[in-house]
């Protein structure tokens, strides 16, 4: 059919396909290169950058100092990932086992906090958890303790702030793998006797495994750049991620060492985004020929990093996703 | 009892959801100014709201931004999904590579990769900075959403239409766009959020001759909200609910 | 059906770019005066008044620290900003980068209310790049519910252990420094490598008492009583002081740290004489007051301190006099010596 498309369609094709290739070099490899290539240059004392190539930045990275921001940074994002995951599993499998009159209102539930911005949200959280925040009122008048608790600024706080705004990007890629999975699967392996951990350990959790991995992605990632939420919640005592990146380009003028760190992170994404497609590879078996495809295909509406804008369509659209 | 209990524990992360919401809502009534006290019901807030032109400023420019974006972004993205669903073509497969590594980009890259190459370029940070920005980090999302729906679309109707003599642009506008259509309007509706809600992008590809509503927040919080912009939330949160709500309805009585 | 639905769309697309166009062309409009300064520093009503009276519009882009001020200056190459509020020795850094042009004092005619006191300080000799707005100094709020009247006199006393975990501390580099050097009794701009050490080794210790770094919100913090002390600017303890009664305030005897603000115009402005015009009625004795009133903060403008009522002008806090000032000094410029307290100060943030 397309081999004996008119002119008219060739033209619509080049079109398409044109377009897609202008926005992705232009837009997408383009900057990619230019952070990748400012992150080898010097800085100077008026520009933001000279033409004098260097690994100097890369090495200023394993200076004590950053290896620490680097630390720290990690390991709140792990936490949290694994924070929002264990929360968020059980919950995705309660919406999927769901009747499915009930699906597209508990999934639109977990969509519309995103309408209301998330910094207002992060500081909604500390009218909660501040010295005078309604916790430690209630907690007070219930006698329960004597004097209010310590939660802001702690790495409590940053950990509860982060979980808060990331929770919805683990709950609905790991829904729509869950809603997929073929509860046939667990009747069988009743009926030959396997107890219900046993079940969920040998075919649940590995066939559920490519949300899992898409959940953590959508989590850790962001939480390593998220430089608000530490700076509202956290008091700025531990340097993160974010934050440092943020200042070497707002504030100490240092780009190409803000590049370099920022190209740590492209580095981390690569990587997980290896381990997805390995996840899903193995979960789905199929036949694939590279590296990463059919990458959004499988992407397909399971893993709206952000479900916000998803709107009235959207659940369906992930119910759909789901059952593909 | 344990169906009771998972019950419970559904609701249970409703209410983390959902008690910061009403926690902003019942301030935006607060009469007082910085203190997380409750000083008595008020609505001075609302007028505070009325006449706060820099905020109201900043609200309308991100609408604009959002809705411009948005539409860009749609365009764009169904444009790449029907690409990839429908053409064969050498670098498909890093065309699908690219798409996902955009969509799951941090935020903080992406925005600090184009504001180097908008300086790299010389070109002066402001709207249209922005919007190819936010065009940008919506795109990917919405030829997923898309790519999702046409999963699920018969490629013999395109056929059929090739076959009655329609032209390739006659069959996509006439066959292809209609089926797609809730996804391709779900995707406007994500981009849309996405572009509103943006923080990390935002700050860094945008200048002073064109400030929206989350960088402007951002500078206000550490200060203490006022609550004047707990009362714009209200009322931007409830004007958005209700027409999803509605949509919603809409689209679930016509089903039926 | 399918034929309206798609001419929809497109009248959408169309209307969309239009309201773009439309949004655009009106900032192009040579009727307005962008002004890039701190956060809650002019009262939103002295700006609607100003626009009403002239007709400018006033667009107000905020930032919270010198630093992150001075970057985006130099991002946009001095561009798109009519007015910026730099502090001190900012102005300094500002001009020679040339970043900030030469002000026409003679276009200014409310200049002449200016406190001489406050003219001609070291960052800009005769004033010729930078017109004060506003001064303040760095002294210490307490709360006196956990920490005793009186007990708390000077910034060495920072260090006692009972305070451990009830700071906040400044997160600009200089005044934190400031303070360290001055508790050690060195001068805040000192560049001698041992002296700036020792207030190294203060900060370090510091650091263990210090429950929150910000500049921004120091005010919020010690009104919900997050923590119990904090250096923190005469203005913004008077605002504080409003939401919570138990806050006193005291000028260190090793000398607070003043500072001034200054309207600087840079040097890619667009719309110099609306700033010119903006400057002027910021300077006007009567909107000076307003701003005092609405900030509390010290104000240059003389004329203006003496139209304050009588329990304002004696409030020692709003217009500190000789006896709070004494051993003050203002930061300065100190070049190359800069990179040391950088270093310095990282290691402080990233120590355990």
């Amino acid at each position: 059919m397309r081999a004996s498309a008119g002119g008219g369609a060739s033209l619509f094709r080049a079109f398409s396909i044109g377009s897609t290739w202008l926005w992705l070099g232009a837009f997408a490899l383009l900057p990619t290169l230019a952070l990748l290539l400012v992150s080898l240059l010097d800085r100077g004392e008026t520009d933001f950058f000279i033409p004098v190539l260097t690994v100097k930045n890369y090495q200023e990275l394993f200076s004590p100092v950053f290896l620490t921001v680097l630390w720290d940074s990690v390991r709140l994002a792990i936490l949290s990932t694994l924070v929002c995951l264990l929360i968020g599993y059980p919950f995705a499998y309660r919406i999927a086992r769901a009747s499915a009159k009930w699906r597209p209102w508990l999934l639109l539930l977990v969509i519309i906090p995103f309408w209301t911005n998330s910094l207002i949200r992060t500081y909604a959280l500390i009218l909660i958890i501040g010295a005078q925040g309604m916790l430690n009122k209630a907690l007070l008048g219930l006698g329960l303790i004597a004097a209010p608790l310590e939660m802001m600024y702690t790495d409590f706080a940053v950990f509860i702030g982060l979980s808060y705004t990331l929770l919805p990007f683990m709950v609905l890629p790991l829904y729509a793998s869950i809603e997929k999975l073929d509860t046939r699967l667990l009747d069988a392996a009743k009926d030959l006797g396997a107890g219900s951990l046993r079940s969920f350990w040998h075919i649940t959790l590995p066939l559920t495994l490519p949300g899992i991995v898409a959940g953590c992605m959508l989590v850790f990632l962001p939480s390593l750049g998220m430089f608000y939420v530490p700076e509202i919640l956290g008091g700025a005592k531990n340097l993160l991620l974010g934050t440092f990146i943020k200042n070497q380009f707002l504030v100490a003028n240092n780009w190409p060492l803000g590049a370099a760190a920022s190209s740590v992170m492209t580095i981390l994404l690569v990587i997980m985004a290896a381990l997805y497609r390995l996840s899903s590879l193995r979960v789905a078996g199929r036949d694939h020929k590279g590296l990463l495809s059919g990458g959004p295909e499988e992407l397909n509406g399971r893993s709206p990093r952000r479900p916000s804008g998803a709107g009235p369509s959207m659940p369906q659209a992930a119910r759909k996703a789901g059952g593909l | 009892m344990p169906r009771l209990l998972k019950r419970l524990y559904l609701w249970l992360v409703y209410a983390f959801f959902y008690v910061p919401l009403l926690v902003v809502f019942i301030y935006s009534f607060n009469s007082n100014k910085y203190t997380t006290n409750w000083g008595e019901f008020s609505l001075r807030w609302y007028e505070t709201l009325l006449g706060n032109s820099a905020l109201l400023d900043a609200a309308l420019n991100s609408l604009m931004v959002a809705v411009c974006a948005a539409t860009l972004a749609t365009v764009l993205g169904t444009l790449t999904a029907l690409s990839l669903k429908r053409y064969r073509f050498s670098g498909r497969q890093a065309m699908y590579g690219g798409i996902f590594l955009l969509t799951v980009s941090p935020d903080i890259v992406m925005g600090i990769s184009l504001l180097i190459m908008f300086i790299a370029l010389k070109m002066e940070l402001g709207f249209l900075t922005l919007l190819i920005a936010h065009t940008s980090l919506c795109a990917p999302f919405v030829a997923v959403t898309v790519l999702a729906r046409l999963a699920e679309f018969d490629e013999h109707l395109i056929e059929a239409a090739r076959d009655l003599g329609a032209s390739e642009a006659r069959a996509f506008r006439h066959v292809l766009l209609p089926l797609t259509f809730p996804a391709v309007a779900a995707g406007w509706l994500l981009s849309f959020t996405l572009s509103m809600d943006d923080v990390l992008i935002s700050t860094f590809t945008t200048g002073p001759a064109f400030e929206v509503l989350p960088v402007k927040i951002y500078s206000m919080v550490k200060l203490g909200v006022k609550p004047d912009v707990n009362a714009l939330s209200a009322v931007m949160f409830l004007l958005t609910l209700t027409l999803v709500l509605l949509a919603q309805a809409i689209n679930q009585t016509r089903r039926k | 059906m399918k034929h309206s639905r798609v001419a929809t769309f497109a009248l959408g697309l169309v209307l969309v770019f239009a309201l773009a166009g439309t949004c655009l062309a009106a900032q192009k409009d040579k009727g307005q005066v962008v002004v890039y300064n701190w956060s809650e520093y002019i009262p939103q009503d002295v700006l609607d008044d100003f626009t009403k009276e002239t007709g400018i519009k006033v667009v107000y882009s905020t930032f919270e620290s010198n630093e992150a001020m001075y970057a985006k200056v130099k991002l946009l190459r001095g561009k798109s900003y009519d007015l910026v509020v730099p502090s001190g020795y900012f102005v300094d850094l500002l001009r020679r980068d040339k970043l900030i042009q030469k002000i026409d004092k003679s276009r200014l005619s409310n200049a002449m209310h200016l406190d001489p006191k406050l003219m001609n300080l070291e960052f800009d000799p005769d004033n010729t790049y930078s017109i004060p707005y506003m001064w303040g100094v760095l002294g210490l709020a307490y709360n006196s519910k956990y920490v005793p009247k009186g007990s708390l006199t000077r910034w060495e006393q920072l260090l006692k252990p009972e305070y451990k975990g009830k700071l906040i501390l400044t997160d600009d580099l200089r005044d934190a420094f400031g303070l360290a050097l001055r508790a050690k009794g060195h001068s805040v701009n000192s560049k001698d490598p041992a002296q700036i050490k020792e207030g190294f080794d203060f900060l370090t210790r510091l650091k263990n008492s210090v429950r929150v770094f910000d500049v921004t919100a120091i005010k919020q913090a010690l009104i919900s009583e997050e923590v119990w002390i904090g250096p923190i600017w005469n203005g913004d303890y008077l605002v504080a002081r409003e939401e919570n009664e138990n806050l006193e305030y005291i000028f260190p005897e090793e000398g607070a740290i003043p500072w001034v603000d200054s309207f600087t115009i840079p040097v890619g402005a667009e719309n110099v004489d609306n700033a010119y015009a903006f400057i002027n009625y910021m300077l006007r004795p009567e909107i000076a007051v307003r701003c005092i009133k609405e900030y509390k903060y010290s104000s240059p403008n003389l004329k203006a301190v003496e139209m304050l009522p009588a329990e304002m002008q004696n409030n020692p806090i709003l217009v500190p006099g000789p006896k709070e000032l004494k051993n003050a000094e203002f930061i300065t410029g100190i070049g190359e010596a800069l990179d040391l307290y950088e270093k310095y100060w990282e290691q402080v943030k990233t120590a355990q």
